[in-house]
């Protein structure tokens, strides 16, 4: 039977049809999570598998063994690109049941209807958790919490006790707040002369929170950094640029490369985790006997704190198993021993009391814990939830034209903040 | 016999002799179709349908996970007064001026090289085109150690009393390394179009030019570049079009962020950083892409054309 050109076409535009459906942003419908715990669900980890294998499969086979009828498919995306997968699996219709997220991916999938608000579908978990961490998932401009807290962090700084001593300073006693960092990394370069930096980063976001700056204004609808205080802080990161107590390469440093400058001696403070002390003994030896630990430094008492949460997808036809699955992974049992596992804090309420996290052994691993888990007490994530990844590369280009001399302080900062007010707006 | 019975079974005259087994039935009008539908499908869904999804895209103001609404000329509108669109351009442009003269002559002087088959000319042939094959992340990373601050190249320049020169970290030293990046990446791949090319001149054309005189260099002008002047405009188009829309060599030698201040960003980098991301503008980086299309096409017909010229 020959084929007319009109069926030809329409053959063609029914094949092409399910592709433009991408991105269509259908509403997230009920919220009711209510129903029998039973039904495959998907849940997908953020680089997790590598380390925590056994972890997560032993989790998964005691949830599916107490909710006989529940099928939990793990999935585990690489951390490189993983919001990008994330936004793949958004546009495209297949993001996972269960899903691991950090705040500021969860405000555009809220947004799009993609993340189910757990004070409606799951607010009788919330009592369960820390007061701030549960809003830590909240979105400026919109009601209700869009994620489980699961893990938090710190983080704490590495420095070279070495290259402090060869400076003439204190190997033990770091710098802790920014003026004595300023000072110090300025003292460094000139006692070296400019080969040894002391920071390998240009400041983010978080360092103008952490040195007092308001980053964005009373109502989050738009941001604030662009202040006295903002301009102090970029000045004086000029003065370090300029003396070299800023690695020259850090307007295009990721922290990967930074932490290779770590790892060489060429710089002689980085930020890190627990994880890295790991590394240090088997790539840098040397490095390792001189490190030296520290808490992140602060101008305002409070620490940043990194935020992992675990979302539930809005779109799931199995609201009832994701939700109870989701709070299994982050409720205060699992929470604690996965924290017992690797250098995480739990979210929960009351776990930080644990002997495990105030109490020293004498090792360097408990006394990051422990310095890390007090100083979670009363810190603060600085990140904005609304801070995009353009938001971020548009405040960094902006700081290093500072840098670079191009533009003042003052015009650098008034620009990120037009650009990320632009952006901000253009999010909807 | 099988033919006679095929011929009192059927009683056709075009095709009286072939066995039942054999006979090829008539073709349907719309077999041509049925036979191209794979492919037709194939093209359809990944090239037609991404180009003009990209194309009805550049005019809405569509984001990652929200499907946007028409907007006519405005992301057009707004390039115009993008900074960093400027600096795509710039970058992109720069690219095809300082990569492809040198990609158009340097492979050809190659070929010539190894043109000739003496023994251990294998070798080289194979040394030449191994940064072709080796994977262009590998090859970033070896290049960023090479020129880092504290890299191979840089301990050199300081043992010999020149100093460490900030090819990172500077904006122009950093789009001219990774402009060198591309041009060692890609000598092997246009040495072989070249070697084909070279293998097609007439020997007698040289003989004659030798006899009447002429040096190495004068039957480099007069005999060999007329003759491989069609695959010099070839490799010219592929060239300017690949180093328009580069992306790696940049991404892997400035940062994500396009370098310092972002002003070694390149439009295709442009397009990715602004289009991709949950809060991706896929709208306006479709306006990028829009424009990197129209101008590899120009840059196409550009190259084509001077060489039609060329042949009248």
């Amino acid at each position: 039977m020959p084929i007319s050109r009109r069926t030809f076409a329409a053959a063609a535009v029914c094949a092409l049809l399910p592709l433009s459906g991408c991105g269509s942003g259908d509403d997230g419908g009920s919220s009711d999570a209510s129903g029998k715990i039973e039904g495959d669900i998907t849940f997908q980890t953020w680089n997790l598998r590598a380390n925590f294998k056994d972890y997560f499969e032993g989790l998964i086979a005691d949830f599916e063994k107490k909710y006989p009828g529940t099928e939990v498919k793990w999935i585990d995306q690489p951390a490189e690109g993983y919001a990008d997968k994330i936004s793949a699996d958004a546009a495209g219709g297949t993001l996972p049941d269960v899903v691991n997220v950090s705040p500021d991916l969860v405000a555009p999938l809220a947004k799009a209807g993609l993340a189910l608000d757990l004070d409606k579908a799951a607010g009788q978990y919330r009592k369960e958790y820390l007061d701030g961490a549960w809003a830590s998932h909240r979105i400026p401009g919109m009601t209700g919490t869009y994620a489980f807290p699961w893990y938090l962090n710190t983080g704490p700084l590495f420095y070279n006790k070495s290259l402090f001593e060869e400076a003439g300073l204190d190997p033990d006693q770091p710098p802790k707040t920014y003026d004595e960092l300023f000072a110090d990394a300025l003292e460094l370069a000139k006692k070296s002369d400019g080969k040894v930096a002391t920071l390998a980063n240009v400041p983010t976001v978080e360092d103008f929170g952490r040195y007092g700056v308001q980053l964005m204004n009373s109502e989050g609808t738009a941001f604030a950094f662009n202040d006295a205080k903002g301009v102090e802080l970029l000045t004086k990161y000029k003065e370090l640029y300029d003396a070299k107590a800023l690695d020259p390469q850090a307007l295009t440093a990721t922290p990967e490369s930074s932490g290779k400058k770590f790892l060489t001696g060429a710089v002689a403070m980085n930020p890190g985790s627990a994880l890295d002390l790991g590394n240090f003994k088997k790539q840098a030896p040397n490095l390792y006997k001189n490190i030296g630990i520290t808490d992140q430094i602060t101008s305002t008492g409070h620490v940043n704190m990194y935020v992992m949460g675990v979302m539930v997808n809005a779109q799931t036809k199995k609201k009832a198993a994701s939700v109870a699955f989701a709070h299994y992974v982050t409720d205060a049992e699992h929470q604690m021993s996965f924290a017992k596992k690797v250098a995480i804090f739990p979210s929960t309420a009351g776990s930080l009391d644990d002997p495990y996290f105030t109490k020293e052994d004498g090792t360097d691993e408990t006394r990051v814990r422990v310095a890390a888990a007090k100083s979670l007490k009363n810190a603060v994530n600085y990140t904005p939830v609304l801070f995009s990844e353009q938001m971020k590369t548009a405040l960094r280009n902006e700081v290093a034209k500072a840098l670079q001399g191009k533009e003042s302080p003052e015009e650098a900062l008034d620009n990120a903040v037009k650009a990320c007010d632009t952006l901000l707006q253009q999010q909807g | 016999m099988a033919s006679s019975t095929v011929s009192r079974a059927r009683p056709d005259s075009r095709a009286p002799d072939v066995p039942r087994g054999r006979r090829v039935r008539r073709q349907l009008p719309s077999s041509p179709w049925l036979f191209a539908a794979p492919g037709l499908l194939i093209i359809s869904a990944f090239i037609l349908y991404p180009f003009v999804s990209t194309l009805v895209n550049a005019f809405t103001d569509r984001r990652t996970l929200i499907p946007g609404e028409f907007v006519g000329l405005a992301n057009f509108r707004e390039l115009l007064h993008d900074d960093m669109f400027w600096i795509g351009l710039r970058n992109s442009s720069l690219y095809v001026l300082g990569v492809v003269p040198a990609l158009v002559i340097l492979p050809l002087l190659l070929a010539l090289l190894v043109q000739k088959n003496i023994p251990g000319i294998t070798f080289f042939r194979s040394a030449f085109y191994t940064p072709v094959v080796a994977s262009i992340v590998v090859v970033g990373l070896i290049w960023v150690w090479l020129l880092d601050e504290r890299g191979l190249i840089n301990s050199l320049l300081e043992a010999i009393g020149v100093g460490r020169i900030g090819f990172l970290s500077d904006q122009w030293l950093l789009l001219l390394s990774a402009m060198a990046v591309t041009v060692w990446k890609g000598l092997g791949y246009y040495m072989i179009i070249y070697l084909a090319a070279l293998a097609n001149v007439p020997r007698e054309l040289h003989e004659a030019a030798a006899v009447d005189g002429a040096g190495a260099i004068r039957r480099f002008v007069t005999v060999t570049v007329p003759a491989v002047r069609s695959t010099m405009a070839l490799v010219g188009a592929l060239s300017s079009v690949a180093a328009f829309k580069v992306f790696s060599e940049v991404y892997l030698m400035a940062g994500p962020s396009g370098g310092p201040a972002g002003e070694d960003t390149t439009l295709v980098m442009l397009v990715q950083r602004t289009g991709t991301g949950l809060t991706g503008r896929v709208g306006y980086a479709s306006a990028i892409s829009v424009v990197v299309f129209v101008v590899t096409v120009a840059l196409m017909l550009l190259v084509l054309r001077a060489d039609r010229r060329g042949e009248a």
